[in-house]
């Protein structure tokens, strides 16, 4: 098991470094360079000369990376042009707020997809089914920004249950609290993969319920509902798993505009501001985390498949 | 067999949305003890029929009559009902164990849920009763096997493990449903052993449904012969082969190749078995029927089935002439003799080749599956030499590295006097035009967006002589040759059955007209009367092409028939190789006796008499072969010196043959 995760990891290392090159070099890719955004556009020759050799970007390209990844390597990500703090302080302090979303969108998206799938897929074709699966495609269709403010509009403006704006409050620390903050970004963002989720296992559900292993626990004698939880669920778990980690990557990215209807603290909304002013640094090093934490995701999926599939060797 | 019956089925008829009609007035009694075969062809409706009797068919299918099962009526019953009759009063048993299993979930828990379902166990004591069940199907280790995991089985233990679940509750009834073709033939032997064992033990009555007449002959003691939806004979099993009352089962007999009969021509059954959705009107078997195609009485009115109850009997209006289906119906063809001093067209010569196994943190190789170990071959024009092995012995690599499908790791392979190891590209794909390869499956090999004219043309689109070699009209000329219809041209393979597809598979490697043909199980996956068409037209394209085929395949009855010499392979090696007649009149090699005694044949007379030797455990990893000789831990006959040395391939004294060991040359 071990063997096996360091061996994903050691996997990892060349696309990390592939994607750090071309992380570091968008800065010479994006019109306009830093130097002109720090310096303004009235500067003389003298000052911009003065910042590009404080900036070290005199130097060649290949001892420029190297120090930079150098940088990165430590923990230096460098400061944000537009704040003058460490690009990595920023960053980290929208971490919690963007995974406490995700999971919370994640677990409404199980809640409400996993039942959703189930009823459909024992009887497809069903009224039941047609009725679910239009629900779904409601739930998929529906843009997140336009559910999101009729969900203020009901439950804050109208109803006053929940707060308008959704502020950072950890889970750990005040449940309650954390939880009213979070209800309506979550549940906008959970009714869209609910639908995702719903599909996708309804999908594999039907599947596996034509597969002859389930022909074979039925002839023993077994209970519908153990045919299923038992045997079906597990291996239609398989690719459904797929799909689940695929989308807490993208939620663990920030969710642009969920954080912006409820002006979430989201790390979608940091990139964004990032680029909006060309803060390079800050837009460096908010890639460069995302794709860390898809790369984490990804590895979690690989290891939750080798534990259900005995088929997958760890060795 | 003078008590009540175990299942007890009258006038059962089945209809899927509606207008398919798969099974149409069925009757049959099975008792204690009995073994009653079930033999059809695909669509006969044998299956459908297991499937109802215990209740396991989908809600579209509309099912009315009687199956009375345990004191209960299956055709009526509610669903909690048959939950409970399935596992304490019918077991099954279905074909292919590596989808039986659920590949997630160990081994005994899937034998012992059943009973813990029905409260016959507790789950506390399952693992014991689960390795006690395990035992007594013959797994060796069941205490480490039972938390093992179904892709650490082999296909044989795979196979006794499902006969322990089925058994698990010791039912009454065990349904079989062809539970051996999905295995070799050795492990064919022993999985019918454990199960007739089983049910000698256990008293339970078995309805075994096979498409092979070879298995009925050994293990059945009555036979119920099914034909478009009906049973259209039934009797005890000496009388089905010794007298067929209906002309279907004649047919059937006499279409069938054997490793024990005379070498004649096999007699096909003209056309295609009916399709369940368009049954012809009359007699189902009409028009295929030599006694009845001409007949109005068969083309009008459908014969009345088998009395309810009757113990031998069939559904014909003329069952007195069904004999007459035996005389052949077209003349047999002489094979054109084969110029043994024609120089060869084939030279294979010390072929090997390995596949690296990789593991570990940088996914090093540590270690080699040495999948063909150096095999010699010869094939001259003209001649098919049958390449005979049980899966995983290396003959589909052989086939595939002779193509240059895959690289072989050593040794020549000269096509027409030119080696083609290290030809380019280019050349190499010249040379493909002369020798071409037919799969096994029909279904999976044919594009289906193409059509079956776009199919056949394509190689000659490919090599950019389409027009060159007569266009349009070339190609319906395959057609014709192959024996289809011109005007099914423009048609997709999804309307074609399977014999026709193979067919359509034949045309596609004949139209850059080759002089080699290797062709992989190019029968295996075909009805039995379909197969002897098949090979009927393979030996008539032969005749008169002068082609040469490596005829790739598992089955040594098919391969006795269209062979003139075969080479037996164990383990990516080739044990025994022989002119067919020598081969099959005396085999020398210990694995090639096995083998040959383990293949069931179709005469129930010859059951018991034959000194069955049923080889001991599974063929080995190829990963990790045994020492010396790698058949030694299965060898009847193996001495200490078998596990030391591998025996070379040896030319026998007074013979134009060759065997790997010195045992048998001894002997000989």
């Amino acid at each position: 098991m071990t063997g096996f995760i360091l061996r994903r990891l050691a996997q990892l290392l060349p696309v990390l470094l592939i994607a750090s090159l071309g992380i570091w070099a968008m800065i010479y890719a994006v019109p306009g360079s830093p130097v002109a955004v720090i310096v303004g556009e009235n500067a003389t020759p003298e000052q911009i000369r003065e910042v590009t050799v404080r900036l070290g970007l005199d130097r060649p390209l290949i001892v420029q990376y190297g120090a930079w990844l150098w940088a990165a390597l430590h923990g230096d990500l460098g400061l944000s042009i537009q704040s003058r703090e460490p690009v990595l302080a920023l960053i980290l302090g929208r971490l919690p707020p963007t995974l406490q979303l995700g999971l919370a969108a994640i677990l409404v998206g199980l809640v409400v997809g996993i039942p959703v799938a189930l009823a459909s897929a024992l009887r497809p074709g069903s009224w039941l089914d047609r009725v679910l699966s239009g629900w779904s495609a409601l739930a998929l269709g529906v843009p997140t920004f336009w559910l999101g403010i009729l969900l203020i509009l009901l439950f804050a403006v109208e109803l006053h249950w929940l707060p308008s704006a959704s502020s950072y409050v950890p889970f750990t620390e005040a449940p309650l609290a954390a939880l009213r903050n979070i209800a309506l970004p979550a549940v906008t963002l959970g009714l869209y993969v609910s639908g995702i989720f719903a599909r996708f296992l309804r999908a594999a559900l039907i599947g596996e319920l034509r597969a002859d292993y389930v022909r074979t626990a039925r002839s023993k004698g077994l209970r519908e509902r153990d045919v299923v939880g038992g045997h079906v669920m597990r291996n239609a778990m398989l690719p459904f798993v797929t799909i689940v980690g695929l989308m807490l990557a993208s939620f663990v990215g920030g969710t642009v505009v969920t954080e912006a209807v409820f002006t979430y603290p989201g790390l979608g909304r940091l990139l964004i501001q990032a680029i909006g002013t060309r803060d390079y640094p800050l837009i460096q090093g908010c890639i460069l985390l995302v794709l860390l934490l898809y790369m984490g995701v990804n590895l979690m999926v690989d290891v939750l498949y080798a534990y259900i599939d005995p088929r997958i060797d760890f060795g | 067999m003078t008590d009540a019956p175990v299942v007890s089925v009258r006038g059962l008829d089945i209809t899927f949305a509606g207008r398919i009609h798969a099974v149409r007035g069925v009757d049959f009694d099975v008792f204690a003890g009995e073994v009653l075969g079930i033999v059809g062809e695909s669509g006969s409706g044998k299956s459908v029929t297991a499937l109802a009797l215990s209740g396991l068919l989908p809600p579209v299918a509309r099912v009315t009559g009687s199956v009375r099962l345990g004191g209960i009526e299956v055709t009526s019953a509610d669903a909690e009902t048959l939950r409970q009759m399935r596992g304490r009063d019918v077991g099954m048993i279905f074909q292919d164990p590596a989808t039986t299993l659920n590949p997630l979930l160990p081994v005994g828990r899937q034998i012992t849920e059943g009973q813990i379902a029905h409260g016959t166990l507790r789950a506390g004591d399952a693992e014991a009763r689960a390795v006690a069940l395990l035992r007594e199907v013959d797994i060796p280790d069941p205490e480490g096997r039972v938390r093992q995991y179904p892709h650490q089985f082999s296909g044989g233990m795979r196979q006794r493990a499902v006969i322990a679940m089925a058994m698990a509750g010791r039912p009454r009834l065990i349904i079989a449903d062809e539970p051996t073709t999905a295995l070799d033939v050795t492990v064919q032997a022993q999985v019918l052993a454990v199960l007739a064992r089983r049910r000698e033990e256990t008293g339970a009555a078995v309805i075994l449904i096979t498409h092979d007449l070879g298995v009925v002959a050994e293990t059945a003691h009555r036979v119920a012969v099914m034909y478009g939806g009906r049973i259209v004979e039934t009797g005890p099993v000496e009388e089905i082969f010794r007298r067929p009352r209906h002309p279907y089962t004649a047919a059937l007999l006499r279409s069938l190749p054997r490793i024990d009969g005379e070498d004649a021509r096999l007699i096909q059954i003209e056309g295609q078995p009916p399709t369940p959705g368009a049954l012809p009107a009359g007699c189902v078997f009409h028009p295929r029927c030599p006694v009845g195609r001409a007949r109005a009485q068969c083309r009008e009115t459908e014969p009345p089935p088998v009395p309810p109850g009757a113990l031998v009997g069939a559904a014909c209006h003329f069952p007195d002439e069904a004999g007459d289906a035996l005389a052949p119906t077209v003349a047999a063809k002489a094979a054109a003799p084969v110029a043994s001093a024609a120089p060869p067209l084939l030279e294979v010569s010390n072929l090997h080749v390995a596949f690296p196994i990789r593991g570990g943190l940088l996914r090093r190789q540590i270690g080699t599956v040495r999948a063909v170990a150096g095999v010699n071959l010869t094939l001259r024009p003209g001649e098919t030499l049958g390449l005979v092995g049980e899966s995983g012995c290396g003959k589909t690599t052989t086939g595939r590295a002779i193509m240059g499908l895959i690289r072989p790791s050593a040794g020549s392979v000269r096509f027409d006097g030119q080696e083609i190891g290290g030809l380019r590209p280019k050349e190499m794909r010249r040379l493909r035009r002369h020798m071409q390869y037919i799969f096994q499956d029909p279904y999976s090999s044919l594009n289906p967006l193409l059509t079956a004219g776009q199919i056949v043309a394509e190689p000659l689109r490919i090599h950019g002589v389409f027009e060159t070699m007569g266009g349009d009209a070339y190609v319906r000329g395959l057609f014709d040759r192959v024996g289809l219809s011109a005007g099914m041209i423009a048609r997709t393979p999804r309307d074609f059955s399977g014999g026709q597809r193979q067919r359509i598979g034949i045309a596609r490697a004949l139209a850059l007209q080759p002089r080699l043909l290797i062709l992989d199980e190019p029968v295996a996956a075909l009805d039995v009367s379909i197969q002897a068409q098949i090979v009927t037209l393979l030996q008539d394209l032969q005749r008169d092409l002068g082609l040469a085929y490596l005829f790739i395949a598992h089955d040594l009855a098919v391969v006795r028939h269209i062979s003139d010499r075969v080479a037996v392979m164990y383990l990516g090696r080739i044990v025994e190789t022989r002119q067919k007649g020598a081969l099959y009149r005396q085999p020398l090699h210990p694995y090639t006796q096995s083998l040959l005694s383990a293949v069931p044949v179709p005469d129930p007379a010859a059951r018991g008499g034959r000194g069955r030797i049923v080889l001991e455990g599974d063929p080995p990893n190829p990963a990790r072969p045994p020492s010396g000789c790698a058949f030694h831990p299965r060898c009847r006959q193996a001495v200490a010196a078998c596990s030391a040395e591998a025996p070379a391939l040896l030319a026998i004294a007074g013979e134009a043959g060759m065997v790997a060991c010195p045992l048998a040359e001894a002997g000989a």
